[in-house]
């Protein structure tokens, strides 16, 4: 029937081959960021100018008071610039990519592909959040730090936490957004819940306000949802506001919520491309 | 390579909302069977909503059928699917799988990670396809910058880098100019040829179909209608041939015996026959003083309309 081998697929494929997929993908996520310089210009630009609308608005909730919720002044700023670097490497305003490729039919293209479906997506939006934080989030960064000064993680501990603490709101907030996109396998019109979702993001993560300023039953709601280790653990380590102990305890549950979503992730594709096959696209 | 017995596919819709909710099945695909043997050309017609798409899709495994036996090159399709989709190839002519921001060659170097092709491989293609296609000029640009024509072509050499044995095009010339749909042509059958890759081609275009494949499957209301080679699906479907006749002046009498008068106007007729045209041109010259005559040939495009329009196979001649 067939002379030529199949390609290896299975079976013994070393580590290295098996990462140049992921690392490929990436690589052209982060490259396609670049091919719009304007667009990426006028972000920033419109995100610096709500960065200075949010600070002055902090500001003034702490009017003559040192400390709100354990946050200084200088905290409440860096907490400004941060939220506001990783907008848009985090996707915090919403993300609709998959979704758009399943109610478009063009997840069959996917599935033509000898790769895993979740694994492309995730090492594409990788690369997508770096080359993200590179044009957009250390600019704005620097913007904050010429602007108020900031405050940096004490040392090399706290740094190595904060860069694990980065990957993991990554892993967590894709996974999140991922999950999100599924809806389209079953609805037609799952923009409205997706919209839903991501107002639900905003608020959770600590976008919108820093959850320390929020009451205590809220917070205490929110500990149980996989939100705030989508953003607010991230700022929390950078800041000081969490260390020691309670910094691994945050890390854990990060990496938690992570490995939950992944699973639930998995699991909805799976069921969402079952459907496919019986239902057609 | 493939192997069809028996294909069922039904599709269930909701109809209405809420307390008037129903359910109304269609049945895209009904009792379908085929066998397509490696190395072959065949031409998949059929209107709109026939169950082409269906059909490819449970051939790429994206699609379970509900009942019925695929196997393509060994395996069955929706079981094995990451394994089967590495030997394929597909292009669509309405979407693109290149990443449109970027230069056509980053996605062409994806692929070699993507199909893990040997690096000399991927090499080996790249420089014969970049030369059969004449990529050249725009490996480079970003696949959105593109034309129509050439996206097509970088599309083909995307779904060829590695060596699949299957390729399923969908209207692979749609939109392109007459230069373009050639060349585009002329290198399907050429891989066809020279690498023995398979090739199921669904299209409006009977052009490809005429150009590429001598066989065709033609498919309506998710019924199989036509299994055969297009000389066969002619002679036995095809409109008669016409003799269009400049008369040496006007003509009182059109009506010659033995021929069927089409048309007619003063000084110039057409009639329709079947078989060898010289009996008819002899009996129209023997009719009348003749200036000039020509003998048109009945088109593959009508014979398959009518076939779509007058359910002509659906008594069966299978």
């Amino acid at each position: 029937m067939t002379t030529t081998p199949a390609p290896p697929t299975g079976g013994h494929v070393s580590r290295r081959s098996r990462l140049a997929l992921p690392w490929a993908v990436a690589r052209l996520g982060f490259q396609r960021q670049f091919a719009y310089p304007q667009a990426a210009l006028w972000g920033l630009i419109t995100n610096s100018f709500f960065g200075l609308l949010r600070v002055a608005v902090l500001l003034a909730l702490f009017g003559t008071r040192p400390q709100v919720a354990g946050y200084t002044p200088q905290d409440a700023i860096t907490y400004t610039g941060l939220t506001q670097a990783f907008i848009m490497a985090f996707s915090l305003f919403g993300w609709f990519d998959f979704m758009r490729v399943i109610h478009r039919g063009e997840v069959a293209s996917d599935l033509l592909r000898p790769a895993s479906l979740l694994g492309f997506w995730a090492a594409q939006d990788a690369g997508r959040a770096v080359g993200q934080l590179v044009l957009r989030g250390l600019p704005m960064l620097l913007i904050f730090q010429v602007i108020w000064g900031l405050n940096w993680p004490p040392g090399p501990l706290a740094w190595a936490q904060v860069v694990l603490s980065v990957l993991l709101a990554w892993a967590c907030g894709f996974l999140f957004r991922f999950l999100v996109n599924c809806a389209a396998f079953w609805s037609p019109d799952a923009v409205g819940f997706g919209r839903f979702a991501w107002a639900v993001l905003g608020l959770g993560c600590g976008f919108l306000m820093p959850l320390a300023f929020f009451p205590e039953w809220f917070r205490a709601l929110l500990a149980w949802t996989p939100f705030p280790g989508m953003l607010n653990t991230t700022v929390e380590l950078w800041v000081g506001v969490t260390s020691g102990a309670a910094a691994w305890a945050a890390l854990g549950t990060q990496l938690g919520w992570t490995l939950a979503l992944l699973l639930l992730c998995r699991v909805t594709l799976r069921a969402g491309l079952r459907r496919l096959e019986v239902a057609g696209g | 390579m493939i192997h069809v017995e028996h294909l069922r596919k039904t599709f269930t819709t909701r109809t209405g909302r809420f307390l008037s909710a129903g359910r109304r099945t269609h049945e895209a695909v009904r009792d379908v069977s085929f066998h397509i043997p490696r190395g072959e050309i065949v031409g998949y017609l059929g209107p709109n909503g026939a169950g082409k798409s269906t059909t490819v899709k449970i051939l790429t495994g994206l699609l379970v059928p509900d009942s019925g036996a695929v196997t393509v090159g060994g395996l069955t399709p929706w079981q094995d699917r990451r394994r089967h989709v590495a030997r394929l190839g597909a292009v669509f002519g309405q979407r693109t799988t290149l990443w449109w921001d970027l230069p056509v060659i980053e996605s062409l170097r994806l692929l070699r990670h993507v199909y893990r092709i040997p690096h000399a491989t991927w090499q080996a293609n790249l420089t014969t396809f970049t030369d059969l296609l004449d990529l050249g000029p725009f490996l480079h640009t970003p696949a959105r910058a593109l034309s129509l024509g050439q996206r097509m072509r970088a599309d083909l050499a995307a779904a060829l880098l590695h060596d699949p044995e299957l390729l399923f095009l969908d209207e692979p010339t749609v939109g392109l100019d007459v230069v373009a749909k050639e060349r585009i042509r002329d290198f399907i059958a050429h891989i066809n040829r020279e690498r023995e890759v398979t090739v199921l081609l669904t299209t409006h275009d009977l052009g490809d179909v005429e150009r590429l494949a001598r066989r065709v499957l033609i498919i309506d209301h998710g019924q199989l209608l036509f299994d055969g080679d297009l000389a066969r699906l002619q002679a036995a479907y095809g409109s008669q041939r016409e003799l269009h006749v400049d008369f040496d002046g006007p003509v009182a009498q059109p009506e010659v015996p033995g021929l069927t008068l089409l048309s007619h106007e003063p000084g110039r007729a057409t009639y329709a026959f079947t078989g060898a045209a010289a009996d008819p041109i002899a009996r129209v010259t023997a009719h009348a003083p003749v200036r000039d005559l020509t003998v048109r040939e009945p088109d593959i495009e009508a014979t398959i309309r009518r076939i779509y329009e007058g359910d002509l196979l659906r008594a069966g001649i299978r």
